[in-house]
């Protein structure tokens, strides 16, 4: 293989891996957003998601390669199941674990993000997300085994030969869905009603609130399609690996994450584009330097990129607070 | 919480009410997380040898033998953890485990500060025999052995010349990688490289697609079966072709269920010890396994020699010293002088019957039974190839 070919080969590898890091990472930054949380229980979202697929796929039957409608329907099965269980596990998480400990925007005595003595709350609200993560980790574990769980081969090995680099029909179709939902949310959170008032919920609580924004109702939105997007990356994530574990919620969570700030958290275009670079530079790095030092190699690159450029890529966007 | 592992407790219970007339023999494995069916297979052989002597009943003077099961996550940390744990447990006269060399490393040093016996099934990095510790025996081969072996049959047998090697970097994993590259570059054969993944990760497609570029006849793993399973099924992905090899960390079913048995048909294991199936001497353990668990795992006949091994050892010194294990021997501490007693039994080692033929052991604790098996996998099965040669 020459060197030109080899590259690409690397370069759609990463893409791939991107693809999925930029699902989960936009969930990040989306609540980060609003609230200026960092949801640490948002890598076990995406872990559950895959597992509901799973699910889906044991009641079903299906074990090996489908074609057609079959394959088809089964995808669009496990995706509304997985997507609505993770909707409704966000939903539960933040209704659970994060709003009893946000200040109140209609209690006109606290400051917006400080307790009533004085004492910022984020710091619980963060270590309460730990807690979330641990509590789903082993809530799967209890459930599904501690041991890694297969994942059947759903979508047939076709693959192309583009330029000198093979192309596999799974690589398109994770590519492709990232593309389509992520613009598909950047137009919602753009260019819908909803969407202005996610941005203006990112500004100031209180004078959403003043304005008659119901803030809670649009944080609790934001954390359901976060969790829908990492639930998409989930069965993504099943049927390219083969695998799933309980465990695998905390690394890529950690990568999706890292993803987000490397675009600019609380940004949504730089999510993505913080997932694909990230992917890619895992993939040159193991493939050119050594596998060994792929985390290595790309996290170097992002502590480089964050000293000349602290706000990320596209540069953080969280509203300047008084 | 297993039921075994409540009726263990309640023998813990039952037995601090009366006299001590419980004897518990300390197993550590993986019994969560990836590894957990490797550490089943050993847990249930385990298992079976305990209660395998408590039929047997009046062997060992009315005590009840109890196993105490203690789960390491495959992490060396957890692994010091339960080692003082069983260390700190003055019913505890000897220890079977743990799975992963990483973990029975750092583990030995612990036992043989304690003076207890610990004799590990199938950690195979010979490093740790070489610390100069009497509390340690093993009774699986070596992979001085293994890899060595790995690398004849690659070039002699498979005639591969350009090879490509991965390893966990793990204590295990590392160390197999290293004998077997040595062996290689000793035969002449072309190593294209030497690369190190990280346990639990499950993206090779970079590194696969590297090697693909190598174009090498030969892929070795040095790991286990987790990573061995996506590193199968990638390869397919990648396009690498040529054959490839492991060793015994991929002995697992769960390997070809993982990888998918296309990905892994024709894949070539190496382990460390023959087919148990092929042995005549251990039909009765595996009809009395097969029986009670279903089928036998690739480590539990090892874990269950080493069970027999250390309830015998516990039944000699009973039978040498009645006193040592009533509370009234006075002076020095009674747990030590009994684990104390248990090595002393060890010492004089001269053979015993166990499923792979005569047990025996060397002046470092390695089991002279060194044959090293060969497994291919045929039509997601594996089948037993022959017993290989190192030298």
């Amino acid at each position: 293989m020459s060197p030109w070919p080899l590259f690409c080969q690397q370069l759609v590898n990463g893409l791939t891996i991107g693809a999925i890091y930029a699902l989960i990472a936009v969930g990040y930054t989306m609540v980060y957003g609003v609230i200026q949380l960092i949801n640490f229980a948002h890598g076990e979202v995406f872990m559950v998601g895959a597992y509901l697929a799973l699910t889906v796929c044991l009641l079903v039957g299906a074990s090996h390669a489908l074609t057609g409608i079959a394959l088809v329907a089964l995808c669009l099965v496990m995706a509304v199941v997985a997507m609505a269980g993770c909707g409704l596990l966000g939903w539960g998480i933040e209704r659970v674990a994060y709003r009893p400990l946000r200040p109140r925007p209609d209690n006109c005595l606290t400051p917006v993000g400080a307790s009533r003595d004085g004492h910022t709350p984020r710091l619980t609200a963060l270590i309460t997300a730990i807690g979330v993560s641990f509590f789903l980790q082993n809530a799967v574990m209890l459930v599904y085994g501690a041991t890694d769980r297969r994942f059947p081969a759903l979508v047939p090995p076709l693959r192309w030969e583009v330029g000198g680099a093979t192309v596999t029909v799974l690589q398109v179709v994770i590519v492709a869905t990232g593309t389509v939902l992520m613009i598909a949310v950047q137009g919602l959170v753009m260019g819908t009603k909803l969407g202005t008032a996610m941005r203006a919920t990112a500004q100031d609580h209180k004078a959403c609130w003043l304005l008659g924004i119901p803030v809670d109702r649009i944080i609790v939105i934001t954390f359901i399609l976060g969790s829908v997007l990492a639930a998409i990356g989930g069965i993504l994530f099943g049927l390219y690996y083969n695998t799933i574990n309980f465990h695998d919620g905390y690394l890529t969570g950690l990568k999706a994450f890292t993803a987000a700030v490397l675009g600019g958290i609380g940004n949504i275009p730089g999510a993505m584009v913080g997932g694909v670079v990230l992917g890619v530079l895992e993939g040159l790095g193991a493939g050119y330097l050594s596998s060994q030092w792929k985390n290595v190699f790309a996290f170097v690159v992002l502590v480089g990129l964050l000293l000349f450029k602290p706000t990320g890529l596209l540069g953080e966007r969280v509203a300047e607070r008084a | 919480m297993s039921p075994w592992l409540l009726f263990a407790g309640a023998l813990v219970i039952a037995g601090c009410g009366r006299d001590d007339r419980v004897i518990k023999i300390g197993f550590v494995a993986p019994l969560t997380g990836d590894q957990a069916p490797h550490g089943e297979d050993m847990r249930n052989g385990a298992k079976l040898a305990v209660e395998h002597a408590n039929v047997q009943g009046e062997l060992l003077g009315g005590y009840r033998l109890a196993l105490v099961e203690l789960d390491d996550q495959r992490n060396p940390t957890q692994a010091v953890v339960a080692a003082k744990r069983l260390v700190a447990d003055r019913d505890v006269l000897a220890v079977v485990g743990h799975l992963n060399s990483s973990c029975t490393m750092p583990a030995s040093a612990i036992y043989h500060q304690a003076r207890l016996l610990q004799i590990s099934p199938v950690s195979s990095n010979p490093q740790i025999s070489r610390q100069g510790f009497d509390t340690f025996y093993r009774t699986c081969a070596t992979d001085d052995l293994q890899g060595p072996a790995a690398a004849l049959f690659a070039v002699r047998e498979l005639g591969a010349t350009r090879i490509f090697i991965i390893d966990d970097v793990t204590t295990y994993g590392r160390g197999l990688a290293n004998e077997l590259e040595k062996k290689l570059r000793e035969l002449g054969a072309e190593v294209l490289g030497h690369e190190g993944i990280t346990q639990g990760e499950k993206d090779f497609m970079p590194l696969l697609t590297k090697i693909k570029s190598l174009e090498p006849d030969l892929v070795y793993f040095a790991g286990m079966f987790p990573e061995g399973a996506l590193l199968i099924k990638q390869r397919l992905d990648a396009g690498v072709g040529g054959s490839f090899m492991g060793g015994d960390g991929l002995f697992d079913p769960v390997l070809i269920d993982l990888a998918t048995p296309e990905a892994a048909e024709g894949v070539i294991l190496t382990t460390i010890g023959s087919d148990i199936h092929q042995v005549p001497t251990a039909q009765a353990f595996v009809n009395a396994y097969e029986e009670r668990f279903g089928q036998v795992g690739a480590y539990s006949a090892y874990s269950y020699e080493a069970t027999t091994i250390a309830i015998w050892a516990i039944q000699q010194a009973l039978q040498n010293n009645r006193n040592l294990f009533s509370r009234t021997s006075g002076g020095v501490s009674p747990v030590t002088e009994r684990r104390q007693a248990v090595l002393d039994v060890m010492d004089e080692f001269a053979g015993h019957p166990g499923l792979f033929g005569v047990q025996r052991f060397d002046e470092k604790g390695d089991s002279l039974i060194r044959d090293i098996g060969l497994f291919t996998v045929q039509d997601g099965r594996f089948v037993f190839l022959k017993t290989a040669s190192w030298e």
